[in-house]
């Protein structure tokens, strides 16, 4: 750890650091062991490990935007002008004004939420300040994230999950056969593991020989990629890696922080290591009781040395090592071994054998004594470190992710991966954990903590069972155990323990909980990608979008696409605006951009034969030149979508349909074209985008469409070949707003060109607002509300309509006795008759009844003459005009007296569709 | 040669041409016209590329093309429903592998191949150009949103 020295802050204090340190480190380094409060009780937390099993030590860092919570201080490696501050805690760390709540933590136990928060529903208001308040420990930011996330695809041969010395022997062999190889590590430096118990490898020093190894990886065009995690593994080796490219909080010097892989991998290694076990004792959760392969690594690899008095507990031999380590750093150092003694040991340090810690003694800066077990004697230490081992679990969480099943391993006590559903193998210590005594909880159990981030105590575990709890999953959620962000790496197996202790049956019997991605927490942020703020979604842009937002109108988001809701003119409101262009409609002459109208090319000589298996309406007999109205069901004899379709020449057919259909239209009519009318000779191409198209509707349009195309207009239902502005289009006579209209087809390259023209010509343009009026006044259906995929045409009053000689899809569905039902819900119009408008969405009620008969799918008003009018689905509706009802919406307290009618409220004979 | 260059082109007619029934005697016809096959999946030959089983998108003068189709398929304008935008630079395919899920970095997505996959939720169709260069065909009311994407992409590829 060369180099200069790193300034930083915790909680306002300027401190700092040596180059290489964790948070965690650094504040150990300056003599700090009080990090945080604990979630439930405010009990003073410090450092229990060195790595991302950190259930204690979570601090806020960074500031505005680029703040990042709960982020764990032995995760986070130190950089220049870094802010880290505590949580959970007021006024400050040393002075908590929520450590009272351990004065009464015996009213608090386990289940205590579910015990105290019910009663009248109108209570979870007083409550739910208090709970959202305790919840999540440090808040989150409240300003937006300055920075970028980068998602990215990556495949290769084999994917080594963690290099340490195991992940990278595991690369360094699949690419000597010839693989391509990702190696991703957690950590910033490869094989950590070397830094804490520096070995030789291969002749090499071990952090010289893991350098090798990656570039040798590197050099056969694999990537090794640290400060990476796997989140998680699901089917066929698709795995997840979360990259950080700066520390949280930190500046990016590109603007990006962090980058999330998708990897499709031939092979997964999993040389993910196993996580120190706990030990169980009162107090075990004080500052300065730590996990003793962690306190070896602060020796190590971080230069740090936690206490000068240190009691290392354990049940293995690992934590001979960390007591050999804090010898040669110069503490003192007594072991309390459970194990007996081996015979002709000689550690050359004081080991007590047999021996186990019951309380640790101490404040919130740190224990001052142990009392432990020696023999079945009580024996206090002074000491001012306790470094625990109970075992070591292997990180089996990927394999589980990915279908996998675990053994039960005696000698660790602990599970290791069994069979793999996929291609997926562990090696290293996630396979072969080192073996180790159980041992159960000694001390007070009610402050023997289990799950050290909830603040699950053994007492609470004890206490879940006697009230029945014997499901491992039940005693999971009514505990909370393990449902910290830390996902319970470091007590599940305590907690295991207890539960077989209490069921007097081994561990493996007790059951598991499902391990479920993330492993680490993963930010939102990385998640959503570029995909943010007004980007969060694509967005559509229709060809004429820059002719629209010249206009400064008010967009709706239709689906993905961007769409003018209406202009409005000086300070009009949408109402308004939108009432004046359907005036203008009605009156005049307005334009329309329905370019997202859903279209496709229809050709070849069996062209009729497609359309009448798609259409439930005829096609063979339209000439060339004519079209019609059409609708579209399922084989279930639902419609589904509605639009129309126009002869182009004897064997090409243009057939629309609905905006927000369109990809659902695409892959049904690819579904038809080559699944059920395969031998046709027909093709099928989308061209949505291809044609923009503009909507020109009133009594002037008529008039408007032979001057711009010098020449006479098509009668209603008809197509011809024009040119507008010198610009080939094709002119349908169609109308969707009970007013003469057409629609103008065209090369969406030539959009702008032609609306300038319409425009030009005396147009006014109108939005979706005007159009819902025009058409709901009409009684037209949209897709959707009206056609909602629930009713025949039958219900939809489109019946006479349908091609009597059948054949199309859903035909044979009809003859089912349900849709002979009387009271099946058709399509009926609605009009108030106490003046107010008909809130839409509403249900139906009769005058005298309570049950929902219907409800209003749209609603609207006589864009003339005033008056609120409706539409929407009814009971039997077809047979209850003139019937009187509620239009109810209780969850708005709106009420509406409405009376039953045809739909079609404006020239219902459809005469002024004609010149 | 920039890393980099992402260079929105301007539209060019361009059409879907779908074979119906037994293809054979049409593409037989075709590839005399052409002066040689129509390309096989995945791949692209000239100013063809394939995009499904029997079809393919067609740039340039049609007029061969078309008389040599007959009666064994169509040819349908779609050119006003794309933009092409061409990635060149020595980094294109990195930049390919944002946001997407198909391997662009592969060595068999070498000159002339062709695939059809979403990037950053947008279907795209993309033509392997020359080792340098790659030309996508993009929903033209998603190019915007796409260029923005790989535009900022470009900033933060991994070295």
């Amino acid at each position: 750890m060369i180099g200069p020295a790193i300034n930083f802050t915790f909680d306002g204090r300027c401190l700092t650091a040596r180059p290489g340190q964790t948070l965690a480190a650094a504040l150990l380094d300056n003599g700090i062991k009080l990090i945080g409060r604990s979630f439930k009780y405010h009990r003073p937390r410090g450092i229990l490990s060195a790595g991302v099993e950190e259930p204690n030590a979570l601090v806020t860092v960074g500031s505005g935007g680029r703040t990042e919570p709960n982020t764990r201080a032995t995760d986070l490696f130190v950089y220049e002008g870094m802010v880290a501050t505590s949580q959970n805690r007021w006024p400050t760390l040393s002075s908590d004004v929520g450590a009272a709540l351990q004065l009464v933590s015996r009213a608090l136990p386990a289940g205590f939420y579910y015990k105290t928060f019910f009663g009248p529903p109108g209570l979870w208001l007083f409550y739910e300040k208090f709970i959202r308040r305790a919840a999540g420990l440090g808040p989150a930011p409240t300003r937006i994230d300055p920075d970028q996330y980068a998602q990215r695809a990556a495949f290769c041969d084999v994917l080594v999950v963690g290099g340490g010395p195991a992940g990278l022997l595991a690369a360094r062999d699949a690419v000597r056969s010839g693989k391509t190889v990702i190696l991703a590590e957690q950590d910033a430096v490869l094989a950590p593991s070397l830094l804490r118990d520096p070995q030789e490898i291969d002749g090499q020093p071990g952090s010289e020989w893991a350098a090798i190894v990656a570039d040798e990886v590197r050099a056969s065009g694999g990537k090794v990629l640290t400060r990476t995690s796997a989140s998680g593994l699901w089917d066929d080796q698709f795995i997840c890696l979360s990259e950080k490219l700066v520390e949280p909080g930190q500046v990016p010097e590109n603007g990006f922080t962090q980058r999330y892989w998708h990897v499709r991998a031939g092979e997964v290694v999993l040389a993910t290591g196993a996580i120190e076990r706990p030990l169980t004792f009162a107090n075990n959760d004080r500052p300065g009781v730590m996990l003793s392969q962690a306190v070896r690594t602060y020796v190590n690899r971080f230069g740090v040395v936690p206490g000068k008095r240190v009691v290392v507990a354990t049940t293995g031999d690992d934590a001979y090592l960390t007591a050999q380590a804090l010898k040669a750093a110069g503490a003192e150092v007594v072991v309390l071994d459970s194990r007996a003694a081996p015979a002709g040991q000689d550690s050359g340090l004081e080991v007590h054998n047999h021996a186990a810690p019951l309380t640790a003694i101490g404040g919130k800066y740190g224990v001052t004594r142990l009392v432990a077990e020696i023999g079945g004697d009580e024996r206090s230490f002074d000491c001012d470190l306790i470094a625990m081992s109970g075992g070591f679990t292997p990180v089996v969480h990927l394999h589980m992710q990915a279908g996998g099943k675990l053994d039960w391993d005696e000698a660790a006590q602990a599970f290791v991966p069994g069979t793999s559903r996929w291609n997926v193998r562990s090696v290293g210590l996630a396979a072969q954990p080192s073996p180790a005594e159980a041992v159960g909880a000694a001390g007070n159990t009610k402050q023997a903590f289990v799950d050290f981030q909830n603040d699950v105590t053994v007492a609470d575990l004890d206490l879940a069972w006697r009230e029945g709890y014997r499901s491992v999953e039940h005693l999971k959620r009514y505990t909370t155990l393990g449902m910290a962000t830390d996902q319970g790496k470091t007590s599940n197996m305590a907690a295991l323990d207890r539960i077989a202790r209490r069921e007097g049956m081994a561990v493996p019997e007790a059951g598991l909980t499902t391990f479920r991605p993330p492993y680490t927490p993963v930010s939102l942020g990385a998640l959503a990608g570029l995909a943010t703020g007004e980007h969060a979604q694509p967005t559509r842009r229709p060809a004429l979008y820059d002719l629209h937002a010249a206009k400064n109108p008010i967009w709706l988001n239709a689906g993905y696409w961007k769409r003018p809701r209406a202009y409005p003119l000086g300070s009009e409101s949408l109402a308004q605006a939108g009432l004046r262009e359907a005036r203008a409609v009605r009156s005049a002459a307005g334009m329309c951009d329905v370019s997202t109208l859903a279209k496709f090319e229809v050709q070849g000589p069996d062209a009729v034969q497609f359309l009448e298996r798609v259409c439930q309406t005829t096609a063979g007999k339209l000439a060339v030149g004519r079209g019609r109205y059409t609708f579209m069901a399922r084989e279930d004899g639902l419609v589904f979508d509605d639009g129309t379709v126009w002869r182009l020449g004897e064997a090409r057919y243009l057939l629309t349909s609905s905006t927000g259909g369109a990809s659902r239209m695409e892959t049904w009519l690819s579904y038809v074209r080559h699944k059920l009318c395969g031998d046709l000779r027909v093709s099928v191409v989308p061209v949505q985008e291809h044609y923009a198209a503009i909507a020109v509707a009133g009594p002037n349009s008529s008039a408007i469409i032979a001057t711009l195309t010098k020449a006479e207009a098509p009668r209603h239902m008809s197509v011809v070949e024009r040119t507008i502005a010198e610009t080939p289009v094709l002119v349908m006579a169609a109308s969707f707003s009970g007013e003469r209209a057409f629609e103008v087809h065209f090369d969406a390259s030539h959009a702008q060109t032609v609306w300038r023209a319409i425009e030009a010509a005396g147009c006014c343009p109108y939005g979706l607002e005007a159009m819902e009026l025009l058409r709901i006044e009409k009684g037209h259906m949209v897709v959707g509300p009206d056609i909602d995929g629930r009713l025949t045409a039958e219900d939809l009053g489109l019946g006479r309509m349908v091609n009597k000689a059948g054949g199309w899809i859903g035909q044979s569905a009809l003859h089912r006795p349900a849709f002979a039902d009387p009271l099946r819900k058709q399509f009926v119009g609605l009009e108030a008759l106490d003046g107010g408008s008909i809130p839409e969405g509403s249900m139906l009620v009769g005058l005298a009844g309570a049950e929902a008969e219907g409800h209003v799918t749209g609603s609207g008003l006589r864009v003339i003459e005033g008056g609120s009018i409706a539409i929407g689905h009814l009971k039997g509706g077809q047979a209850r005009h003139g019937e009187e009802m509620w239009a109810s919406s209780p969850t708005r307290r709106l009420k509406v007296r409405v009376r039953v009618t045809s739909p079609h409220f404006y020239d219902p004979a459809g005469e002024r569709y004609r010149d | 040669m920039t890393e980099l260059c992402i260079e929105p082109l301007s539209r060019a007619p361009l059409y879907v041409l779908e074979l119906w029934g037994d293809p054979k005697p049409a593409a037989k016809r075709i590839a005399k016209a052409l002066g040689h096959d129509l390309p096989k999946a995945g791949r692209a030959h000239g100013l063809v590329l394939r995009t499904g089983p029997a079809t393919w998108l067609v740039e340039g003068d049609l007029t061969e093309l078309r008389a040599a189709l007959g009666e064994g398929g169509a040819l349908t304008p779609t050119g006003g429903g794309y933009a092409q935008v061409r990635i060149s630079g020595p980094r294109w395919r990195s930049l390919l592998m944002e946001g997407g899920l198909f391997d662009a970095e592969s060595a068999a997505f070498a000159v002339d191949s062709v695939v059809t996959t979403p990037i950053d939720h947008v279907t795209v169709t993309l033509r392997v150009e020359s080792e340098s260069a790659c030309l996508a065909y993009v929903p033209a009311s998603l190019a915007d949103d796409l260029l923005r994407f790989w535009r900022i992409s470009a900033g933060g590829l991994p070295r």
